[in-house]
């Protein structure tokens, strides 16, 4: 938020920059309009912070994710394909034209380390992400995700991700309320999991780094 | 005689017991073996178009990466055979497989969810296929306890399995025979098991006939003889002495 905010101080924009905000949220005008970036992250900004590594556990944090990701995501939550309570107010104020600079943008930005785990649960969730469950057929995380959590194109970073919402997401995987995942290949591992086995995964994932540049 | 029936029954217990984890995949076919007009090797549209298209190790090794959770990075599966090794298969076999098993006449419902078509593409398994069929591993796989060696020997000779998958269990390419040689052996023991029994969906009749009056430790000792064969691949001064 500081970040964009001094982009802008001192330029004429910056009345517009508080201004456009508010018109977009007020009940009468209900459709997107095309803003820069600069100002569009006021709005994302709130849960994602400007630079994409969220303050809240519930919000994802953006930092380093595929740009691709990041888009196909912008573009389920607008066609209803990806559902959530906090995404369906925001996404009809965005211009589907600043998805892909929207992608780009936190898909540049630097992920933070996470924050402290329960080593023991840590330690199960480890287990668990390089080897799989194989008395139940749960296959190991890294296989897809890789060892550091990085992930490719097609499987997205999941590094030092919240837990919270990593659980979030895996619980929603296993009832079907996720289903934009293209492969189907989570909702059929997330079935086999129980919600401690989730739980542990969740909490190594805030310890992985991702790559190192 | 009495005495051998009543161990084999007691042995014929135990695996199924152990072994629960597995029998979701012990269910029979409704379009594999054993159901009206199952012809085994009978290409299935897929396969003829897999065939069709050239395959790329590079790209097939990025494809595997959605195998790999279960088959491992190394592809060489899990040592207790829950997971098969796939190093060295040939290209013919792992169609064969993928695509049988994406079609429902092999039932595996581990599998299910990552051979479907939204998860694998038909020209993946095409570079899936060529990758693993180069592809090596430095570990070992799982063994049998070794105690079967010649009675493993004898019967997978004279038992004529190796007229199809080789002296050196190193199977057929062109007829899609898998290399059975170094693989698991719990797998092996399981999939001839489930051959036996006629609930692996795209079984050779003709597989399924020689197995037949095999007991449960014919199966352990042949098992426990191709685990301990080496790397078809690598027997190359047998294969020039042929």
């Amino acid at each position: 938020m500081r970040l964009a905010l001094h982009r802008i101080r001192g330029s004429w924009l910056v009345g517009v920059a508080f201004l456009i905000p508010g018109m977009l949220l007020s009940p009468v005008i209900t459709w997107a309009q095309t803003v820069p970036i600069a100002e569009r992250l006021l709005l994302c900004g709130g849960c994602h912070n400007s630079d994409g590594n969220s303050a809240i556990p519930e919000n994802p944090n953006l930092s380093g994710l595929d740009a691709e990701y990041i888009h196909r995501q912008l573009q389920d939550f607008r066609n209803g394909t990806r559902k959530s309570p906090a995404m369906s107010g925001i996404i009809p104020l965005v211009d589907e034209k600043e998805f892909e600079a929207l992608a780009a943008f936190f898909s540049k930005q630097k992920p933070k380390p996470g924050g402290a785990v329960d080593a023991k649960l840590a330690a199960q969730g480890k287990e668990i992400y390089d080897e799989g469950i194989v008395g139940s057929a749960v296959p190991a995380c890294s296989g897809c995700h890789n060892d550091d959590g990085s992930g490719t194109e097609k499987y997205p970073r999941i590094a030092s991700q919240h837990s919270a919402y990593v659980i979030q997401q895996l619980m929603n995987f296993k009832s079907g309320e996720r289903a934009n995942d293209v492969r189907a290949v989570m909702r059929a591992v997330a079935k086999r999991m129980n919600e401690k086995e989730i739980r542990a995964v969740a909490e190594y994932v805030v310890t992985l780094k991702g790559a190192q540049e | 005689m009495k005495q051998a029936v009543a161990v084999f029954m007691i042995l014929q217990l135990l695996p199924w017991q152990t072994a629960s984890a597995d029998m979701a995949d012990a269910v029979k076919s409704t379009k594999g073996y054993g159901s009206k007009g199952y012809v085994w090797g009978k290409l299935l549209p897929e396969q003829v178009a897999v065939l069709k298209l050239n395959g790329d190790a590079v790209r097939g090794k990025e494809a595997f990466r959605g195998c790999r959770g279960c088959h491992r990075p190394d592809a060489a599966g899990v040592t207790d055979g829950t997971y098969p090794r796939l190093t060295g298969q040939h290209a013919s076999v792992v169609i064969k497989q993928v695509t049988e098993v994406r079609a429902g006449v092999r039932v595996n419902p581990k599998m299910d969810p990552f051979a479907a078509e939204h998860a694998v593409s038909t020209q993946e398994i095409a570079d899936i296929a060529v990758f693993l069929a180069s592809a090596e591993t430095t570990r070992e796989n799982g063994k049998g306890d070794g105690d079967y060696q010649a009675e493993g020997k004898a019967l997978y000779e004279k038992g004529r399995c190796s007229d199809c998958h080789g002296r050196r269990g190193e199977g057929n390419e062109n007829k899609a025979y898998p290399a059975i040689a170094a693989q698991h052996y719990g797998y092996l023991k399981r999939e001839m098991d489930y051959i036996q029994k006629g609930v692996r969906g795209n079984s050779h009749p003709d597989m399924v006939k020689a197995i037949k009056h095999y007991t449960h430790r014919d199966i352990e000792a042949m098992a426990d003889y191709l685990s301990r064969m080496s790397d078809y691949r690598q027997s190359g001064a047998e294969r020039n002495a042929k």
